[in-house]
């Protein structure tokens, strides 16, 4: 992709980010797609890649407050969401919010903890508002998780279901940094992390701002027709049991516009589409299990879904 | 190899079909296959079906309705979707198939036969294909053609001069040219047309050599005695015995041995304008053998061009009218010369005998005139219009009459002739004493429902039937040849002086012609070839009948003062009265009749033009392919410029979506195809990188913005449109 003509609030958000995390650009922009289409990320990774790190450089560059959980096998529920406490003080209950109530969360390892703490974190993502004791409390705006699972053959974990994987955006791996990277990262070790001294870019005004224009990015029918032909393309491919849903479709077309805006675009390209199509759609399918058997992995399977979907490079006609 | 449809596949296929159509060639000449062009054609429509990798049902769909087609028109009557006849067909193929289990090989009907050559062609279509493009091994089906022609020409009379010529040329070529694809196969080499093409001159220049080498050096003289006339003599050693023998096709010379199916077409003879529909004669026979009729002699004399023709007509007792005809032959070589019954004379030949020679050869035995070169000629001759009461006055031969040597001719009769038939011809003319009653009973007999006409399952006599004793009594079945023969030797039986005549009935009217349009112009056709009888009256002449069911010769007959039509015979007015005048046939509407003739009229026109230009057309069609073909070929070095000019006056912003899009389709001509799910910007890209240049991507980003965006500035064409025609002139090959 021309890494030319970005949008410059973007362009400084990277370059801030970049300044404590070594390369994986590509993943701070795919983070960034999501803070600003309003969706989560799922990061599969191995612990110590500094996912940690990139969160809290994005949190800080548009000034929102951060919070961490690490996910454990006896976290409760109200560990995430908060709880009331009786106040003898004041002789009432009293709502202590948990770290669900920030800005950017980071959620460690959620496949290590309990179905039921799981859910209480995947209800929060999706109505953006937790239920505590009968009282309905709305989450904070922006509000982006970004969640990390540890790859399933671990053991101790308790794998997300399938069905809940939609909750998130874009799913994507961070992966080892190559040689020359791991060696700058090893160098910047030896200093003081730089992660104090970031500056803010944008304050969380700006980044609702931001966050409205990425509605208005241009999205042609012939775009529509070639994310749904992609989409419904997944649904009979012979290798996957269930294909992707409309929810898919609609996912795919956000990400799409906040990629477009990312590069200075007020319309989404099929270029978009091809790019983030495997981010977007590959934990949304569900694969027979011969085709797992035979290794396949659900990005292959959207890698050669894109393939054979034509570009469409004439008008659409009705 | 990926079978692909371009310039030299083509012609591998073409080479494919010249070779396929060297085994049709023989059949031709050899065997009494017709419509040969039919099945020329369906080789050509299913090389190019294969050719252009059709669909396999659609493949299946088009040959199998070609071939019905044609097996319905060959063989059946009434439309093709009335579906009628393939009820017929499926009994009949049913029918051949259990024949085809009994091994019972002559029993196979026609239809069946032509079924079967569609499917072999069929297969040999898939076959060829095969050999070429997945085999790529030809050599063992070009060493049977070789096989074939010569063995053909060696032991038939088929001659293979040029054949041998042909398969060698087109054999040599492909084999060339598969063993490049072969050569290209096998070291993985990627194909690309500048190398065919240097192939290609040393392998024509080779071929080219061969064929000089092999016609200009000396051959050695043949081992053998050429075989063919010694088989022949063989075969007419045994020609007595009863084989299978040939079916009459059209007019023939040969009567000697009549029977069998009757295969008529529809390719025409001659057009006649006359001021009515006549018979037309062209030779008569006196002499039965029990198998067929010859003529006892010949005598040659010549008579000048516009003397009278020295041919017996109606006595100078007979009142008669004069007529004029004008012939046309379709074979203006070497015509059939017909003439109508009462001729006088032939005049205004045209062209004219350039050796000023103004005499004309006729065969008065035979009353056969030689043939002569002529677009056409005209005929004086008198139409006879008889009187019932002198038709009624001979009732036995009188010496006085005509000459005993002259009755004896016309009444010979073999001796095998069986009994019977005397028989029963005197039970059919008892009670009537006079020649002409007898004559009539005789020809009303063959019109009752126990005779049949029928011009495919004719038998054929064996070596001791006799020829109108089988069909008298035994087959009741047969053509015009069955009932004239059956009856001219009926009435000789009785004394009655006969001669059998052979001609063409009337044809089919075309259109009005002459002036005022007072004549007629009838076509007549191979199928119109016919036979009857001519009956000898001494006071009267020859008189001809007509006894074949469903014909009618008109004999004008005046009925004397006193006599009518209630106290005449019952059979006589029966036969007169034509079968296709009954008054029920009559058009109710005159109009509406008129316009289903036109077509039919276009119809038969259009046919006819087929038939005679079929192999022309084939040429043409086939050049017209030819020059496509290349013309396609080399159409990078055309065609960006006529896109140049078609855009060139196009101002509208709009014009960049086809004109891009034409873009896209020039680039992949030139060899740069973009991936179904390439998009633009990559292959922008990639097309600058091919060309160097950053035009593709600038234009590229012009037309995201259009088709992605729907945004189009002002201007976005006259802005673009530099960088879209130096990109189209980089696809100029």
């Amino acid at each position: 992709m021309t890494k030319i003509q970005m949008n410059p609030v973007i362009d400084q958000i990277l370059t801030n980010i970049e300044k404590v995390m070594i390369g994986k650009r590509d993943v701070a922009e795919l983070s960034l797609v999501a803070l600003l289409a309003g969706g989560h990320v799922l990061l599969e990774d191995v612990p110590g890649v500094g996912k940690t790190m990139m969160v809290r450089a994005l949190a800080k560059s548009v000034n929102a407050s951060f919070r961490r959980i690490q996910f454990t096998p006896d976290l409760l529920p109200s560990d995430v969401t908060g709880v009331s406490i009786y106040n003898p003080k004041d002789m009432e209950f009293q709502f202590r919010p948990g770290p669900l109530m920030g800005n950017i969360i980071l959620a460690d390892e959620i496949n290590r903890t309990s179905p039921k703490t799981q859910s209480a974190l995947l209800e929060g993502m999706e109505e953006a508002s937790v239920t505590i004791d009968g009282v309905t409390h709305k989450l904070q705006k922006p509000f982006f998780v970004m969640a990390t699972q540890n790859p399933i053959e671990y053991e101790g974990t308790y794998p997300l279901p399938e069905a809940q994987l939609d909750r998130f955006l874009l799913k994507m791996r961070m992966g080892y940094p190559d040689i020359q990277e791991e060696m700058e990262v090893l160098t910047r070790a030896q200093k003081v992390p730089p992660i104090e001294d970031l500056q803010p870019v944008i304050d969380l005004d700006g980044l609702r701002t931001l966050q409205e224009k990425i509605k208005e990015v241009f999205v042609d029918d012939t775009i529509k027709r070639y994310i749904v032909d992609i989409v419904r393309r997944t649904r009979d491919h012979g290798s996957v049991y269930l294909g992707a849903s409309p929810r898919g479709s609609i996912a795919l077309m956000k990400a799409a516009q906040g990629f477009a805006f990312l590069y200075n675009r007020d319309y989404v390209l099929p270029d978009d589409i091809q790019y983030l199509a495997p981010f977007v759609l590959a934990h949304r399918i569900i694969l027979k299990s011969e085709a797992k058997f035979e290794g396949i992995s659900a990005e292959q399977i959207i890698k050669r879904v894109v393939e054979r979907v034509p570009v469409p490079v004439q008008r659409f006609v009705r | 190899m990926m079978i692909k449809r371009d310039f030299p596949t083509l012609l591998l296929y073409m080479l494919g079909f010249i070779l396929l159509w060297e085994w049709l060639r023989p059949v031709e000449k050899l065997t009494d296959t017709a419509h040969m062009e039919v099945f020329i054609i369906f080789l050509l429509v299913s090389l190019a079906l294969s050719f252009f990798k059709m669909k396999w049902i659609w493949q299946f769909f088009i040959k199998s309705m070609y071939m019905l087609f044609f097996i319905h028109r060959f063989y059946y009557e009434g439309g093709f979707f009335q579906f009628s006849w393939v009820k017929s067909f499926s009994a009949d193929f049913i029918a051949n198939v259990g024949f085809m289990l009994a091994r019972n090989w002559t029993a196979l009907s026609y239809e069946f036969r032509t079924f079967l050559l569609f499917i072999l062609l069929w297969l040999m279509v898939y076959l060829i294909h095969y050999w070429l493009l997945r085999q790529q091994q030809i050599f063992i089906f070009f060493f049977m053609t070789l096989v074939y022609i010569t063995v053909l020409d060696t032991f038939t009379v088929y001659d293979a001069k040029y054949a041998i010529v042909r398969t060698v040329v087109s054999g040599f070529t492909v084999m060339g040219m598969l063993t490049f694809y072969r050569i290209l196969n096998r070291e993985k080499v990627n194909s690309n047309p500048a190398s065919l093409k240097k192939w290609m001159a040393p392998l024509a220049g080779m071929v080219a050599f061969s064929i000089l080498a092999g016609v200009i050096s000396p051959k050695a003289a043949p081992f053998w005695p050429d075989p063919v006339p010694y088989l022949k003599a063989a075969k007419d050693g045994v020609a007595n015995k009863g084989s299978n023998g040939p079916s009459r096709i059209g007019y023939g010379e040969n009567d000697d041995r009549l029977g069998g199916p009757f295969i008529g077409d529809d390719s025409p003879v001659f057009m006649a304008e006359a001021p009515d529909k006549n018979y037309w004669k062209v030779e008569t026979k006196d002499l039965y053998t029990g198998k067929g009729w010859i003529a006892s002699g010949s005598t040659s004399i010549e008579f000048p061009e516009g003397g009278l023709v020295p041919v017996y007509s109606a006595l100078g007792t007979v009142e008669t009218m004069k007529e004029t005809a004008v012939i046309y032959p379709v074979n203006t070589r070497n015509p059939l010369i017909v003439y109508p019954a009462g001729v006088q004379r032939i005049r205004n030949i045209n062209p004219k005998n350039p050796q000023g020679s103004h005499s004309i050869g006729i065969d008065t035995t035979k009353e056969k005139i030689e043939s002569f070169e002529a677009t056409d000629y005209t005929m004086d001759f008198t139409v006879p219009r008889y009187k019932v009461d002198d038709l009624r006055k001979t009732t036995a031969f009188n010496p006085s009459e005509m000459g005993q040597e002259f009755y004896d001719l016309y009444t010979r009769l073999p001796a095998s002739l069986p009994p019977r038939i005397k028989q029963l011809t005197e039970e059919i003319t008892a009670g009537k004493n006079n020649w002409y009653d007898k004559a009539k009973a005789v020809e009303a007999y063959f019109s009752s429902s126990d005779f049949t006409y029928d011009q495919k399952n004719v038998a054929m006599p064996g070596k001791y039937d006799d020829y109108v004793d089988q069909f008298l009594f035994d087959t009741k079945r047969g053509y015009c040849d069955n009932f004239s023969t059956s009856m001219a030797v009926m009435l000789r039986t009785i004394g009655i002086p006969t001669r059998w005549v052979k001609g063409f009935t009337g044809g089919g009217f075309m259109k009005y012609g002459g002036e005022n349009d007072s004549l007629k112009v009838y076509r007549i056709t191979n199928n119109n070839a016919h036979s009857w009888v001519e009956v000898f009256l001494p006071n009267q002449g020859w008189v001809p009948f007509e006894p074949t069911k469903g014909f009618t010769n008109d004999l004008r007959i005046n009925y004397g003062a006193g006599e009518t039509a209630l106290n005449d015979q019952p059979s006589v007015p029966a036969s007169v009265q034509k079968p296709q005048e009954k008054p029920k046939d009559e058009p109710k509407h005159p109009t509406k009749k008129e316009k289903i003739f036109d077509f039919k009229l276009t119809w038969l026109k259009v046919k006819f033009f087929f038939i005679a230009h079929w192999k022309w057309m084939v040429l043409t069609i086939a050049g017209v392919i030819v020059l496509t073909a290349i013309l396609y070929h080399i159409r990078g070095k055309w065609l960006p410029y006529l896109v140049l000019m078609r855009y060139r006056f196009k101002r509208k912003d709009e014009t960049i979506a086809s004109a891009y899009l034409t873009l896209l389709h020039q680039l992949d001509r030139y060899g740069l195809k973009r991936k179904e799910n390439q998009t633009l910007r990559n292959y922008a890209k990639y097309i600058d990188s091919f060309f160097s240049t950053r035009e593709m991507t600038r234009l590229t980003s012009c037309y995201e913005e259009y088709l992605y965006h729907k945004h189009l500035p002002e201007g976005s064409w006259q802005d673009s449109r530099e960088l879209w025609e130096n990109l189209i002139k980089k696809t100029i090959a």
